[in-house]
């Protein structure tokens, strides 16, 4: 196999972010341009140069068929790939997975890889949301919101780990810490959090309190990167991150199926509501990249709710399987001292509205001292992991200041 | 979602009309391959797909088996025994009609067939839900006007 770690390189990432208060309400069509507006002129690279346009998917709020076409039609670009990379969340970081395969084989020489949403500026996500994260057959007619599907693993996570709800409500105080810092986080406003306020939010769906579930981000955010082969990325960038590693996991569709999976990936050993695709793409992408969990300097995860924040420590192998309660309890991601770990204040405090490539963003920031929000130091290596449908579908990626191997 | 099941068995193409608040997101529709499923609700029966071959109960709308990538699966109505194995009480509902029976609960059903039948969980008065309570097979109109298969926790079956 072709050696794929550090041989490509993100050589711009830009973003957008519209808000819902804004006089002049954006479409996620608008905030994804203005995006790329900002990244070709920042990098010089012009429409006639790009080979590849991979987006995430198709935006709620801007639903149309063939949406890469949109994109092309708009930028005038003609590229030898045009296609939405899906499975749900997990399609951001897979539009760059699927571009350094094309850049490494020398098919082209930069791709542009976009995500944007802004379904809370045109959407009633409230009402409409447990329709995206149920099957519409099978599930949604008994009534279950999105925290309600959530829960079922919560519920089994706690039943066969002994993870309790305080150290689930630690993980929403040390967001929320990042969050204070950050201008855009939904939560900034809200101040400080305790374990206290969390165990005493009104209940939304056993076992999780208001608290223990994601905000709305109370707009859209577009999100542009330009990816390029490491030796050509100097000559349009003076601020390169290395791609040194990556995987991806998909398993099914819908929590109903979740349990009649089973002889592959994560449920090799049989089916399970607790372990998830993104322990796969962890090893995948540390395989790769050559680095292990303790060679990684800041985390962005895209988990929505508290739980799966200990859950996801332990999948992406931050600690053992069974100790994310007893890991966060322990000061493992303290604001002070912890794994800087959702530096913007994390789907729980910064909101969330599809981030995509944002959350890689946060990373790349960190490492050329231009963070948004609170400045993490030195920051050499970093992961971010992208994910979707219930903890079905999940993308991790290692993203390095300079080559890891 | 609005609709019984009963007024809509004769004719599936009639479909029903998803909504996001005011947004109407599209037709969805029983299909061919799930349309037994619901023609054994409307008499009263819970149906999994049932692989002979592998002896192997699936649910919702398995075309395949996975186990030996037969087509040939057949409708076989479930024993209706099972016990809880995840459970999540709803205190704040997705719609207003919903809302009219906060809190409730849905979750997983271990089935004695294996399949994790996902559906409403009701508790008999006196009874508790909890992982492992003992749950059996009935049929209630929920807040919608839809009659659903559900699974009941008595109170007997949860001492
Ligand atoms: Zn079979």
């Amino acid at each position: 196999m072709t050696k794929l770690a550090n041989n490509c390189a993100i050589a711009g990432i830009t973003r957008a972010i519209g808000l819902r208060s804004d006089q002049d309400k954006k479409t996620p069509l608008q905030l994804v341009v203005e995006a790329c507006s900002q990244l070709m002129r920042q990098t010089g690279v012009g429409r006639n140069r790009i080979g590849a346009l991979f987006t995430g998917r198709m935006p709620r709020s801007y639903m149309t068929l063939q949406y890469s076409q949109s994109l092309v039609n708009e930028l005038k670009i003609a590229p030898m790939f045009s296609t939405e990379v899906t499975s749900h969340g997990g399609g951001a970081l897979g539009t760059i997975e699927l571009a350094v395969l094309a850049l490494n084989a020398g098919l082209i020489d930069y791709a542009l890889c976009v995500t944007g949403e802004a379904s809370p500026i045109w959407i009633d996500m409230i009402g409409g949301s447990a329709n995206w994260e149920a099957d519409l057959q099978f599930e949604a007619p008994y009534g279950p919101t999105t925290p309600a599907l959530y829960a079922q693993s919560a519920c089994r996570y706690m039943h066969e780990c002994g993870i309790t709800a305080e150290q689930m409500a630690r993980v929403a105080v040390e967001n929320r810490r990042w969050a204070l810092h950050h201008p855009y986080a939904a939560m900034r406003a809200k101040g400080p959090i305790s374990v206290a306020d969390v165990l005493n939010s009104p209940m939304i769906a056993s076992p999780l309190r208001l608290l223990d579930c994601a905000p709305w981000f109370p707009g859209g955010i577009a999100s542009a990167a330009l990816i390029t082969r490491a030796e050509i990325a100097r000559d349009v960038c003076a601020e390169p991150a290395y791609i040194a590693g990556f995987g991806q996991s998909n398993t099914h569709e819908w929590v109903g199926e979740r349990m009649g999976t089973w002889g592959v990936g994560p449920f090799e050993q049989g089916p399970s509501m607790v372990r998830t695709g993104a322990r796969i793409a962890a090893a995948q992408a540390y395989a790769m990249a050559g680095v292990g969990a303790r060679d990684i300097d800041i985390v962005e995860t895209s988990v929505p709710f508290t739980y799966a924040n200990l859950l996801m420590l332990e999948e992406l192998g931050f600690c053992a399987e069974g100790e994310g309660g007893r890991f966060v309890e322990a000061g493992g991601v303290d604001f002070d001292g912890g794994l800087p770990f959702n530096t913007t204040g994390g789907y729980l405090s910064f909101g969330q509205s599809g981030q995509g490539l944002y959350l890689l963003k946060e990373i790349v920031d960190q490492m050329w001292h231009h963070a948004e929000g609170y400045p993490v130091a030195n920051v050499e290596t970093g992961l971010v992991h992208g994910h979707g449908g219930p903890l079905a579908c999940h993308s991790v990626m290692i993203v390095s200041k300079q080559p890891t191997c | 979602m609005s609709s019984s099941t009963e007024a809509t068995v004769a004719d599936w193409s009639a479909g029903r009309h998803v909504m996001a608040g005011e947004l109407f997101l599209g037709l969805y529709q029983p299909s061919p391959e799930t349309a037994g499923f619901w023609e054994g609700v409307a008499r009263g029966e819970l149906l999994f797909k049932w692989c002979a071959a592998c002896a192997r109960a699936y649910h919702p709308r398995r075309i395949i088996c996975p186990q030996c990538s037969s087509t040939q699966l057949a409708w076989r109505p479930a024993s209706g025994e099972g016990k809880v194995y995840s459970f999540s009480e709803v205190h704040r509902a997705p719609t207003k009609a919903f809302g009219r029976g906060a809190p409730y609960t849905v979750g997983l059903i271990e089935t004695a067939e294996g399949v994790h039948y996902f559906c409403r969980i009701v508790a008999q008065q006196g009874a508790a839900i909890a992982i492992d309570s003992p749950a059996r097979l009935d049929f209630r109109v929920l807040e919608t006007g839809q009659r659903l298969p559900v699974f009941v926790v008595s109170a007997e079956g949860a001492r």
